[in-house]
Formats: C-alpha cells, sequence, structure tokens
C-alpha cells in the first residue's frame, strides 16, 4: 500500500473515511432511495505514471449526445470513474486531419482530439445525482412528485396486463395494459390488411369491400369504418427525445414490428426539420417517375469556401456543431480566405467575426432570400451555364455533378402552377420526362440520361397544345420581381445598400460561396418558403459539390446490413414474425387529409402533414382531440415536451388526464418536467453507459461510422430478463415487454433459429459488425492484434458483468468477426482519412440528383385545415396560422429564443461547469434604445405575457403555478424591437424540485431553478386548442413569431 | 441491490513526491520508452509498459498546428529545464468564446466550484447597430516578474527554470496574500467545496485525484488535505507537458486560438505566431512580464 505523502492518507485509510463519512450524511437516507450505483470491479491504475489520464487502459472512445452533432469522444477513466472527455484524434470532426485509422490506440493515447464545453461537461449529466436507479410509480396524482420504487418484474408485468393498478391511492379505474392494446399479432394478417389499407387510400378498394374481405377481423382495428386508422395497437405511443441511430432501429424494431404499433414519433420538429426536409426536397432524385432521395443535410464546404451568408444559424454556438465548423472559419478569417455575412436579430458568436452583421426582423428571411435573388437575376449574375443543364448528360459535359430543374415547364392551370408539363402529354415522349425549350423547340427531358446533352431556356412563358407553360426558375422570377427591392428592405428591416452588398459580394466568388441556414430561418410558420429561398440562391450560383461550395456529408458505412455486399447482418430482415404497422398516425403525418376515410372537406378537426414526419408539437393536442383517435398507452422515453415544445405546457392538462391517457410511462435518466406527471417511470442508462452508432458528422466530407459504446459502469439497478443480468435501460424495458408478452423480434432465436436478441450488445454489435466489414470488397477492417484485445479488456476492467461479459459479447457475433469488431471498438467508430475528402476540385461524396427549384407535389397540395394550396416554388408568406389567417401584431416586441453555447434545450441543467460556472442564469436581453422606452435598467425584473398567455403564468399543475419572469440584461447586439431569452434554465423538475420517494423527501438543487423559461408564453395557434403555432410542410413547430408584452415588476 | 460500501476495491495509483514530480528530467528517457514497450508486450500478457512522453512518429500527421505544437514541446523536454521557456498564444481573433478551454481545464485539474484557472469573458463594445463582441480567455500570465512569488511568505509559490509559476501544496499555508497581489486574479483559493454538495451524493468525478504537478490530490467531502485550504491556479498542465503533451486548453480549443510552446526554440510555432502579428499583452504598464500573448 503506498501512502500519499500529500495528503498523508493511505488508499486504505481513503476508501475507510469515504465510507465513514458517507455514513454519517444525512444524505445517506437519501442514496438509499435513488439507490447507490451498482458496484464496480476492483479497478487498478497502471503503477508508475505521472499521468494515468494518457494511459491508453484508462481510454474508452465513445461518442457523445450531449447535443445531437454526436462528436466522437475520448473518455478518460479513473478507477472506472469518467474524469475527463476529450475528442476522439481519430475522427476528423475532432482533429483535423485525423489519426491513421491504422494507428494502434496503444500509442495515440497521448494525442486529443477537441471537445466543446458541453461535450466534455457530459461526465455531469452521467453522474448526475438526480439519476434514477430504480424504477418508481407514483403513490399521489400525477404530477404530485410522490413516489415509491417497485420492483422492475412488478413494474413490467403492471403495464403488460394492467388491471387497477393505482387502487392503493384511491383510482378505481381499470387500466389496460400492454397486451389488451397490441392485439393484432398475426403478422400475415396484418400485411395483409395493411396492404388493402393503401388500396382504399389510392381509392382502389373501398371501406365496404375492406370489411367483408375481414369481416371476421375487424375486432382488431381501432374503427373498422375508418380501417385506415389501423389496428388497435397503434393506441400504443412510443414519444421519443434525443435518439441516435442503432438505438432508433432497436425501438422501432420493438415499437412498429414487434408491438405493431405506427406510433414511433420522435421530437425533431422542434429542431430543425424544416431545414433538412426542405433541403431532401430540393434534391431529389427523380426515379421511375417519382422523387425520391435527396440529401438532409447539405452544408457549405467550411474548409474551402470564400464567402457565406449564415442566416439564422449559430454556428458557433449550436448548429451541428461549433467543433467541426469553428476551425475552418477562423483559420479562413485570419488568412483573409473567408469573409461572412451574418443574418440575425441578435449578434451571436458568429456574427462577431463577421465583415456585416444583418439584424433582420424576425420571421423575413424569406423577403431577404427573394431579395438578393431578384437582384442576381436582375444583374445576371448567375450561373447560366449551370442552370441550362436539363440533364445529367449535359451536366456531366460541363464537369458538374448536378444540375437543376431551371428550364423544365410548368403547367399553370387558372394562373396557378401545377405540376412538371410530362413529354407523353404533349406526344414528345413518355410520362417519365420533361418538356424544356430550347431555340424555339420543345424537347422532351430523360433528366437521368447520359447520352444525350439538353439543355433549356432559363425563362420561358409559353403554350402548347393549349396549356399555359411557365419554366421552373420563371416562376421563381416573377415571384423575386413582385416586389422591388425597397420593399424587400422595408420588410426585412434592413438597408436596401446591405442587400445589395451582400448580393455583389455573394455573385463574386463563383462557386466558392454559400447560404447556410438552419432553425432561426425555419422555426416560423414560413420557414418552409424561406428554407426555398435561401437554398435558390445556393443554386443559382451553381455551388453544389464544388470544393467551397455546397457539400454533403460523406455519411459512414452501413450500419444496418442491408446494402448487399458481404454484410454479415442485416438486421431489419433478421426478423421472424415481423409485423408490419399501418395506418394513419397520431400526428397525421405522411398522409393527405383527401387521401384518408376521414376526409370530409375543409377545415379538417386539425392539420395533416403529408410532407413531414415526427410532428411533436402535434401528439398531446392530437390524443387531447382523440383526433383521428384516442391514444391508451404513451411511452415516453428521453423526451421533455412539457419543457421543450413551444407552449407546451399548454397540453399539461392532457398529461394529467387520465380518461385522455390511461397509461403514462415514462423512461428517463432523471425525473424530467414531462416524466414528473407520469405513472412509471423505468430508468434509463446515459449516454456513457449506452450503445448507439451515432448520427453521422454534417461538416467534414469523409466517411464517418460513430459507435456509443458503454464506458463506464452503469448506474441503475441490475435486474434479470431471459435469464440475463442486465443493468435497467430502455432495451432491458423493450426486451423485458416482448419476453413478458412473447413478442417476435426479441429472445430467444428474436434474430433467426439459434441467433438470440437478449442483450443489448446482441443488437449493438452486429450493427459493428456491419461497419467493421465496409461496404464494398476490400473494405474490411484489419483484426485486432493480441495487443489490442488486451487494451480491450483492460479498458473495461471497471464495467460490470451487467454490461460488459466477453464471452457475452463474443456470442453475438461470429469468431471471425470478433477482431475486427474490437478494432472498431478500440477507436470508436470507423473514419475514413481526411485526405480523401475531395478530387479534382470537387467533393469526392458528391449528391447526386435534381436542384429543384419547383417542388410540384407540394404546389398541388392543400392545408387540411385552410384548404389553401402550398406553393411549389420560394415566396414570401406572412406569419398565419392553421387558417391561413395572418397573426396579428398582438405584443410590443418579437420574441426570439436561442442556445447558448453551453446549453441545450432541457438536458445540461446537471451540468454544473455549464449551467452554473459560465452562467447560472439567462437573461431577458432587449436593446438599449428598448429598455430606455421602457425605463429598465440591467438586473431588473420583468414579466412576459403574449396573447396566448395574457397573464405570462405558467401552470406546473396540481394548483401550482409560477410567472414567466425574469432579469433584464441590456444589449448593443439586438435588434429593437426584439426580445431573446436562451432556453436552457428555469427548471421545476430535473432535480430542481423537491420529490417523495419511499416517504423521504429529496430536496431538489435550487441552483436548476435559476433563470427564465420562455415556453409557456408563445403564441399558440388560435384554432388549434392548446397548439404552438406550426409551418404545415416540414411540420416545424415555430419558435420565433410570438409577440409579447414586457412588464416591469 | 449491489452496494459497494463495504468492499475494499484495490484503487491504487502509484504516488510520487512532489519534488521528483517536478523535477524530474523526462526528456532523457524519451525515443527508447516506446521500442522497449512494444518488446515488453510480445512476451507478455501485459499491455506494453508505457513511459511517457512517447515521441510523435513519422505515423501521426504532419499537421501545421496541434501536432506541430507537441513535437516542438516534446523536443524542448528533451533539453535541460532552464533551457526551455514556456508561453503561451492566444489569437483573439480566432477565440469563438466557446469556453471549451474553461471547462477542460476545471475537469482536467478537477477543480471544485469557485476555482476557475482560464475564465473567457465577455464584452460588448459599440452602440447598435455598429456593435462588437470580444472574448478574452486569461489563464495565469506566468510573469517574467511575477508578483505573487514575492508575498508568499513560506516560498511556496516560485517561478519554475522554465518559467511556469507553481504553487507547492504541501507547503501552502493558504495566506491567500498571493491572490491580493496578484493583478490579473489568476489565482484562487481552495474552499472545499463541492458542485454536488446539498445534492443527494456525492459523485465520483470530485473525489477521484488530479495529477496537478505530478502528484495524486485527492479531494474527498469532509477532508482537510490538500489541495483544500490551498491556493491553486493555472500550471500549463505541467503534467500534461511532463508527458509530452500539450496543456488542456490548447488541445480543446475550437477556434485554434490558443498555442502553446518554447519561446527559447527560434523556430516554434508561437515564435512564429509573435513575431508576424500585432502582439499585446495584458497590464505590460505592471511590468510584470506576461508570458501570454494576446494577437489582435
Amino acid at each position: 500500500m503506498n501512502t500519499n505523502q500529500k495528503s498523508g492518507l493511505t488508499r486504505r485509510d481513503f476508501i475507510k473515511s469515504t465510507a465513514l463519512l458517507g455514513g454519517c450524511s444525512v444524505l445517506a437516507s437519501q442514496m438509499g432511495i435513488l439507490g447507490t450505483p451498482s458496484s464496480a470491479e476492483a479497478a487498478t491504475t497502471e503503477e508508475g505514471n505521472l499521468y494515468p489520464l494518457a494511459q491508453p487502459e484508462n481510454i474508452i472512445y465513445t461518442t457523445c449526445l450531449q447535443c445531437t452533432t454526436a462528436c466522437l469522444v475520448k473518455v478518460k477513466l479513473l478507477n472506472g470513474v469518467a474524469m475527463k472527455i476529450d475528442g476522439n484524434p481519430y475522427s476528423s470532426t475532432n482533429l483535423l486531419p485525423n489519426l491513421s485509422y491504422t494507428l494502434s490506440p496503444l500509442v495515440s493515447s497521448q494525442v486529443d482530439g477537441k471537445s466543446c464545453c458541453k461535450g466534455q461537461a457530459g461526465v455531469q449529466t452521467a453522474y448526475d445525482p438526480y439519476r434514477l436507479r430504480k424504477v418508481l410509480k407514483r403513490v399521489g396524482p400525477r404530477g404530485s412528485g410522490k413516489w415509491k420504487s417497485v420492483p422492475f418484474d412488478q413494474a413490467v408485468q403492471e403495464i403488460v396486463h394492467g388491471g387497477q393498478l393505482f387502487e392503493e391511492i384511491g383510482e378505481e379505474r381499470n387500466i389496460q395494459g400492454i397486451k389488451d392494446i397490441a392485439i393484432l399479432r398475426d403478422a400475415k394478417l396484418m400485411s395483409s390488411m395493411a396492404k388493402d389499407v393503401e388500396s382504399i387510400r389510392s381509392k382502389k378498394m373501398t371501406v365496404q369491400e375492406f370489411k367483408s374481405k375481414y369481416q371476421d377481423n375487424l375486432k382488431y382495428l381501432i374503427d373498422p369504418e375508418h380501417p385506415d386508422l389501423g389496428p388497435k395497437n397503434n393506441q400504443f405511443l412510443f414519444q421519443v427525445g434525443r435518439i441516435h441511430n442503432g438505438r432508433i432501429e432497436f425501438t422501432r424494431r420493438f415499437v412498429k414490428n414487434a408491438l405493431g404499433s405506427i406510433n414511433w414519433i420522435e421530437k425533431t420538429s422542434i429542431c430543425g426539420q424544416t431545414s433538412n426536409k426542405a433541403w431532401v426536397a430540393s434534391t431529389n432524385l427523380f426515379k421511375e417517375g417519382k422523387w425520391t432521395g435527396g440529401t438532409k443535410t447539405v452544408r457549405p464546404d467550411w474548409a474551402n469556401t470564400e464567402f457565406v451568408l449564415v442566416v439564422g444559424t449559430r454556428v458557433f454556438e449550436a448548429n451541428y456543431g461549433p467543433v467541426q465548423e469553428a476551425e475552418p472559419i477562423t483559420d479562413g478569417i485570419i488568412n483573409g480566405r473567408l469573409k461572412l455575412a451574418v443574418v440575425d436579430p441578435q449578434l451571436s458568436k458568429v456574427a462577431s467575426k463577421a465583415w456585416k452583421w444583418l439584424p433582420s426582423k424576425p420571421g423575413t428571411d424569406g423577403a431577404l432570400g427573394l431579395g438578393l435573388i431578384r437582384w442576381i437575376l436582375e444583374n445576371n449574375r448567375f450561373d447560366k451555364k449551370y442552370l441550362q443543364n436539363a440533364n445529367l448528360a449535359a451536366a456531366n459535359a460541363d464537369m458538374e455533378s448536378t444540375w437543376s430543374d431551371s428550364s423544365y415547364l410548368v403547367k399553370i392551370v387558372n394562373g396557378r402552377p401545377e405540376k412538371f408539363l410530362r413529354a407523353n402529354e404533349v406526344k414528345l415522349g413518355t410520362e417519365n420526362q420533361f418538356v424544356v425549350f430550347f431555340q424555339g423547340n420543345f424537347i422532351a427531358v430523360d433528366p437521368n440520361s447520359t447520352q444525350k446533352e439538353i439543355e433549356g431556356e432559363l425563362f420561358v412563358t409559353t403554350q402548347l397544345e393549349g396549356i399555359m407553360l411557365k419554366s421552373s426558375l420563371q416562376l421563381l422570377k416573377e415571384e423575386a420581381f413582385s416586389r422591388t427591392l425597397q420593399e424587400y428592405a422595408d420588410i426585412t428591416g434592413l438597408a436596401i445598400q446591405d442587400i445589395i452588398d451582400v448580393a455583389k459580394e455573394f455573385t463574386s466568388h463563383g462557386k466558392k460561396a454559400a447560404v447556410e441556414f438552419y432553425r432561426g430561418a425555419v422555426k416560423h410558420t414560413n420557414g418552409w418558403y424561406n428554407a426555398q429561398a435561401l437554398i435558390a440562391l445556393n443554386f443559382l450560383i451553381g455551388n453544389p459539390n464544388w470544393e467551397g461550395g455546397l457539400a454533403k456529408p460523406a455519411g459512414g458505412w452501413d450500419y444496418l446490413g442491408s446494402s448487399g455486399h458481404n454484410k454479415p447482418y442485416n438486421v431489419n430482415k433478421l426478423h421472424p414474425g415481423k409485423l408490419s404497422a399501418f395506418g394513419v398516425p397520431i400526428t397525421r403525418e405522411g398522409w393527405q387529409y383527401e387521401e384518408s376515410t376521414l376526409f370530409k372537406g375543409y377545415p379538417a378537426l386539425r392539420p395533416w402533414y403529408p410532407f413531414s414526419g415526427n410532428v411533436a408539437q402535434e401528439t398531446w393536442p392530437s390524443i387531447s382531440d382523440a383526433y383521428p383517435y384516442s391514444m391508451k398507452i404513451v411511452l415516453l422515453h428521453s423526451h421533455n415536451p412539457m419543457y421543450s415544445l413551444p407552449g407546451g405546457s399548454h397540453q399539461l392538462k392532457t398529461l394529467l388526464d387520465t380518461s385522455k391517457v390511461p397509461l403514462l410511462i415514462a423512461s428517463d435518466i432523471i425525473i424530467g418536467e414531462t416524466s414528473m406527471y407520469a405513472d412509471y417511470i423505468f430508468p434509463d442508462i446515459s449516454y456513457l453507459e449506452q450503445w448507439g452508432t451515432g448520427q453521422m458528422p454534417q461538416h467534414y466530407r469523409v466517411k464517418t461510422s460513430s459507435v456509443r459504446q458503454p464506458v463506464i459502469a452503469p448506474l441503475t439497478e441490475t435486474v434479470v430478463v431471459n435469464g440475463e443480468k442486465l443493468p435497467i435501460c430502455l432495451e432491458t424495458l423493450m426486451l423485458a415487454i416482448a419476453a413478458e408478452m412473447g413478442l417476435s423480434g426479441f429472445g430467444q432465436d428474436g434474430f433467426d433459429k439459434g441467433i438470440d436478441l437478449k442483450r443489448p450488445e446482441d443488437w449493438y454489435l452486429k450493427l459493428v459488425a456491419n461497419i467493421a466489414y465496409g461496404d464494398k470488397a476490400g473494405e474490411v477492417v484489419p483484426d485486432a492484434d493480441q495487443k489490442e484485445l488486451l487494451l480491450f479488456q483492460k479498458s473495461r476492467r471497471n464495467l460490470t458483468d451487467s454490461l460488459f461479459n466477453e464471452e457475452k459479447w463474443k456470442s453475438a457475433l461470429k469468431p471471425e468477426e470478433w477482431r475486427k469488431v474490437v478494432c472498431v471498438l478500440n477507436r470508436g467508430g470507423r473514419f475514413e482519412s481526411y485526405d480523401h475528402a475531395y478530387s479534382s476540385n470537387q467533393e469526392k461524396y458528391p449528391f447526386t440528383g435534381i436542384m429543384r427549384f419547383y417542388l410540384e407535389e407540394i404546389g398541388t397540395s392543400r392545408h387540411a385545415m385552410s384548404g389553401q394550396y402550398f406553393w411549389g416554388h420560394a415566396v414570401y408568406d406572412e406569419i398565419t396560422d392553421s387558417m391561413g389567417q395572418p397573426v396579428p401584431v398582438d405584443g410590443d416586441y418579437k420574441l426570439i429564443t436561442y442556445k447558448e453555447v453551453f446549453g441545450t434545450q432541457s438536458r445540461t441543467i446537471a451540468d454544473y461547469w455549464l449551467e452554473t460556472d459560465i452562467a447560472n442564469q439567462n437573461f431577458v436581453l432587449l436593446n438599449s434604445q428598448d429598455a430606455k422606452q421602457l425605463g429598465l435598467k440591467n438586473g431588473d425584473k420583468v414579466r412576459l405575457s403574449s396573447k396566448s398567455n395574457p397573464q405570462g403564468i405558467q401552470d406546473l399543475g396540481n394548483d401550482r403555478s409560477r410567472y414567466v419572469e425574469g432579469i433584464v440584461k441590456i444589449r448593443e447586439g439586438i435588434r429593437p424591437g426584439v426580445v431573446a431569452v436562451s432556453t436552457h434554465y428555469g427548471h421545476w423538475a430535473y432535480g430542481a424540485n423537491d420529490m417523495e420517494i419511499d416517504g423521504v423527501v429529496i430536496h431538489g438543487d435550487s441552483r436548476r431553478v435559476k433563470g427564465t423559461h420562455v415556453n409557456p408564453i408563445f403564441r399558440l395557434d388560435d384554432h388549434l386548442r392548446g397548439t404552438t403555432l406550426s409551418e404545415p410542410i416540414g411540420g416545424s413547430a415555430s419558435f420565433y413569431d410570438t409577440w409579447v408584452k414586457v412588464l416591469k415588476v | 441491490m449491489p452496494n459497494d460500501q463495504e468492499q475494499e476495491p484495490n484503487r491504487d495509483i502509484k504516488t510520487h513526491s512532489n519534488t521528483k514530480a517536478l523535477k524530474i528530467g523526462l526528456g532523457a528517457i524519451v525515443g527508447a520508452a516506446l521500442i522497449a514497450a512494444e518488446a515488453k508486450a510480445k512476451t507478455e500478457e501485459n499491455l506494453p509498459d508505457l513511459n511517457f512522453p512517447i515521441p510523435l512518429t513519422q505515423d501521426f500527421p504532419s499537421d501545421k498546428i496541434v501536432l506541430r505544437m507537441q513535437r516542438e514541446l516534446q523536443q524542448a523536454l528533451l533539453k535541460p529545464e532552464q533551457q526551455r521557456k514556456w508561453a503561451m498564444v492566444i489569437d483573439l481573433r480566432k477565440c469563438i468564446g466557446c469556453h471549451s478551454c474553461t471547462v477542460a481545464c476545471q475537469a482536467e485539474n478537477v477543480l471544485p466550484p469557485g476555482v476557475i484557472y482560464r475564465p473567457v469573458t465577455e464584452q460588448e463594445g459599440g452602440v447598435y447597430p455598429q456593435v462588437r463582441l470580444h472574448f478574452l480567455p486569461q489563464p495565469c500570465m506566468h510573469c517574467t516578474i511575477p508578483p505573487c512569488t514575492k508575498v508568499c511568505p513560506v516560498a511556496a509559490t516560485y517561478k519554475r527554470d522554465d518559467g511556469v509559476v507553481v504553487v507547492d501544496y504541501t507547503k501552502c499555508i493558504g495566506c491567500q496574500r498571493c491572490i491580493s497581489v496578484c493583478p490579473y486574479g489568476a489565482r484562487s483559493f481552495d474552499k472545499g467545496s463541492y458542485y454536488t454538495n446539498s445534492t443527494p451524493q456525492h459523485e465520483p468525478y470530485e473525489s477521484e485525484p488530479s495529477f496537478e504537478y505530478g502528484g495524486d490530490w485527492f479531494r474527498q467531502p469532509g477532508s482537510i488535505k490538500p489541495p483544500i485550504n490551498k491556493v491553486r491556479k493555472c500550471h500549463f498542465c505541467l503534467e500534461r507537458i511532463e508527458a509530452g503533451m500539450l496543456p488542456a486548453c490548447v488541445n480543446t480549443c475550437l477556434g485554434r486560438a490558443t498555442y502553446f510552446g518554447d519561446l527559447n526554440n527560434d523556430t516554434s510555432l508561437i515564435n512564429g505566431l509573435i513575431k508576424s502579428n500585432s502582439v499585446m499583452k495584458l497590464k505590460e504598464e505592471l511590468k510584470t512580464g506576461p508570458n501570454v500573448y494576446y494577437l489582435v
């Protein structure tokens, strides 16, 4: 035993003293309730080193989840405790240039990549004293904060079988369990019904025909008169917050293919969803007559670009994310390569480095885009050669990899643009060809043809066989020219000269320029069209795939094994008895109102979202309205709508109403602002204990497959499912429900005969194997050698048996796969060298497809409520509600929210290094001109209110409430008339409140209450009973369309 | 319910005397270490016994910034301590105010609440719409003539031969005179506080050791052992330097605004930056001779 000469303590003394202190502490009783961590095995750190954090056996590489960017990280451990998180130097996202993949982790441990402050503070997310260890069941009304711990097995029994689950607290109601909801379990029958519902949808089958075909099985349906609502299984909703690949597919397997519910809904409509969806649609491929594919995260090639117009996205603070974006930007600015113009009502950190800061009025980005487009068209500053290319052959002749729909002719019916003219309609060709006009001729275009180069004129207004026609770019031109530059300047609140200067600069760098935007531009009711205008600007200079222009992320290797070549496990196919969930989702996403049997003219009761998915703000109000059907059981995982959704707290009444949500189950690492209202909470493990295959980085153009893997021993209780010792977590919960109900695809022979799915790693290691084997011949990673195998074992010496048992891990794979999988795990994923990013001035991994100015499928669809047609091209639209009515100016200031670099929405309050040290609260930011008018000074307290919440009160349930109040900070760097509040303070759960568990009061942490939470005052849609305003195409919840009043208190 | 209270984990970290840690001439063992380690691993079911620093061979990228600096640092370690002079360069034009360095430093050095070695402050200037935003990271300046060392009654704080201003926790009596004379506010007192005080439980990341000055310093609730009740400050991550690594703030800097190296090496990256840019030091009028250079 060594003696610590500084402290005078021996190690033995040290351990004893902590135990003693623990025993005496008043906190000890509480520890028993939240539970003590499961025991780590005895640990030994290598002796003889001054700096153990550089020892390879004290390092495990994994993937961050502090925000959704999913950086690659290097976790340094001492005695099994995660102490320091750095960037993984094997990945170009975290070190540039990245280390060679073949470099042994035994020698690379001394090189640290970079990680942002959130990433590094992940230690405090994992070791949050408020982490849950055991299953909790409420012993008071929902939201009472009174809980008891219950054995995992008992809780699973209760939620599966139902019954009078809350009899002991006087609730007599009989609750249906999961087995009573997921009643259609016959895969063949479900698949047949699903097919026939598609026939009903396309009007090839009537409801009566369906009913007589399935007369013996109508009992499975929610409503036999509306078979398209699907089976009763759909009355189980899995609503999930931040979740990544691997876990996404695991949980979908459970929800959709084992339980048979269509309702697997993520929270992406509060993220940058409209931006992603608009990019996908605008970069679609055209295959066999259908628009398909597309790229969701097109980004500027920061490392080589010369000018970027950044619209409303804080690339140094949020976006996807500063770790990847900062260095190429700062480097470019210092070296004189790069110039930025930043459009943002607030002087963001990236704006502080810009050539021009353009503090526009919120929600006017479309007008700015059209103003720029107008100037560019008027002054012939667009890439005519690029735009005239009408097919792949023409593009290739110009060394381009993409082309656009600029010249494709659109039919104009009654003055309104409809679909593209197809060649067969004018007897020029087939139904899968478009038509362009060139040098006096109409020409049929097969867009994907590599044979015949076809060009088209850009600005065409003509007629053919009595059909009025305009080219796609002509439509955009007419829209852009419908207002003068001065009018655009007035709308945006910017100086006309600034708009001209930016347009000039943007078109002065050839293809080495780009427009970048994300949430700021799209989280408005007009966000879709704003996105289209900003995307169009990129296309006008022909920058796709060029070095310094637009680039797509290179993506990673196929982890699901569906791509064929040499893939060890096609996991989605490996599912005997797989169910095919069908029907209209609770959010009515992916369905046109008109194609459903619920269609009864306009307005529908609630909006439909044919072009979107995961419309999180629609779930609770739809449940409340039972539209299109009622919900019986909700499993809420890692999602906090009461905190994170604009106006989310207006649906608290739905959560509290046991008739609307009879069984509310949560799975989370803590008791959050929404899970606090649940009936049961199942603890989850944190991202440092979890598996996953991450997201792909968006800003580097080399292949990256990230792997998230257990780094620290699980903090949750160990339980036994299918005879396997597992930590309680989301996967364990699903495995246990599947075991209890005998669901397909899990447990013994879950994948196939002789291939079980009993442990999380049975799933995840197969994904890792798929990554290890690559996507084409010769792409297999090398085998880990003996030393690496040893390192693999040693670095996991502190993980408990429930998480890491080498023999069990091996048994998830075939013997020949093991060493390859270890190679990947030892590096935290698979990474291509950054040297491979470019080839001949173009991105090595280009996106292909047609750059679309005009989206015909959208231009021919109608809003389910207003009945109005959408536009297919960019327009400037006012802020409107679901009936298409403009939202009036019903307050004095426009409220915007934002994220600080040290916070995400609801999930960083446990990180004291961030939300206590960097700033211990947020502020109500306003310009000095406004402050003067209101008689406010720094430090004054103000109350914020809106039309939708005139008192500025947040209802917390059970007769508790609080005002939406905050402390004023006066800034110059904000547009007068705009009030800004950041979004990660002002908690009322997540460790902020007192709770009673097993009769013992656990006190909340007052540091977590501080600051202001403004979501309760967001502007609601007047027609939608407690739902935020929304963008109707991409499905985004509106974040920046609320007018507020500011009252000094 | 598993419970580790009763167990006696065999948690051993070899301890070292302060003197040994600070004075050891690690440069001498560079080079042979890796080869020896490889050889050992072949014959035993044990991991190679690595001795840091491990030189960055040509298998590592020859990048222009981080690995270049790390290589230069390892070169400097080969010299006697008095022949190297550590300094930091911070390019304020590239600082994006991300606070990554601040938090890296907190985690690296297991800092308690109230002790920050490297704050980053933000300052707004101008009047709307002509507004500027500046960020200023502020580590210890490791002054050439440090006011702090002079006032220490027990010579616990001193300037090393390589320029790093250190605190010997075994000697510091916690009188805090050095705190009051530091013109840069670079020193703070460790009051023995924990982030997870007043929560349901203390968390382990607060009581595992830091390796400042090459030691292993345990802080634990209820204890008054060093570094509790001692003065704490930035030491350029001496423990990392001596392992052949850059200070934590340098590696993690998102904007690549922070540089580190040996001023005595004419060809070092930091010397190049200092020579070719406009340079500022904080409070130069006090003639403390800061060794942190700001590029503006």
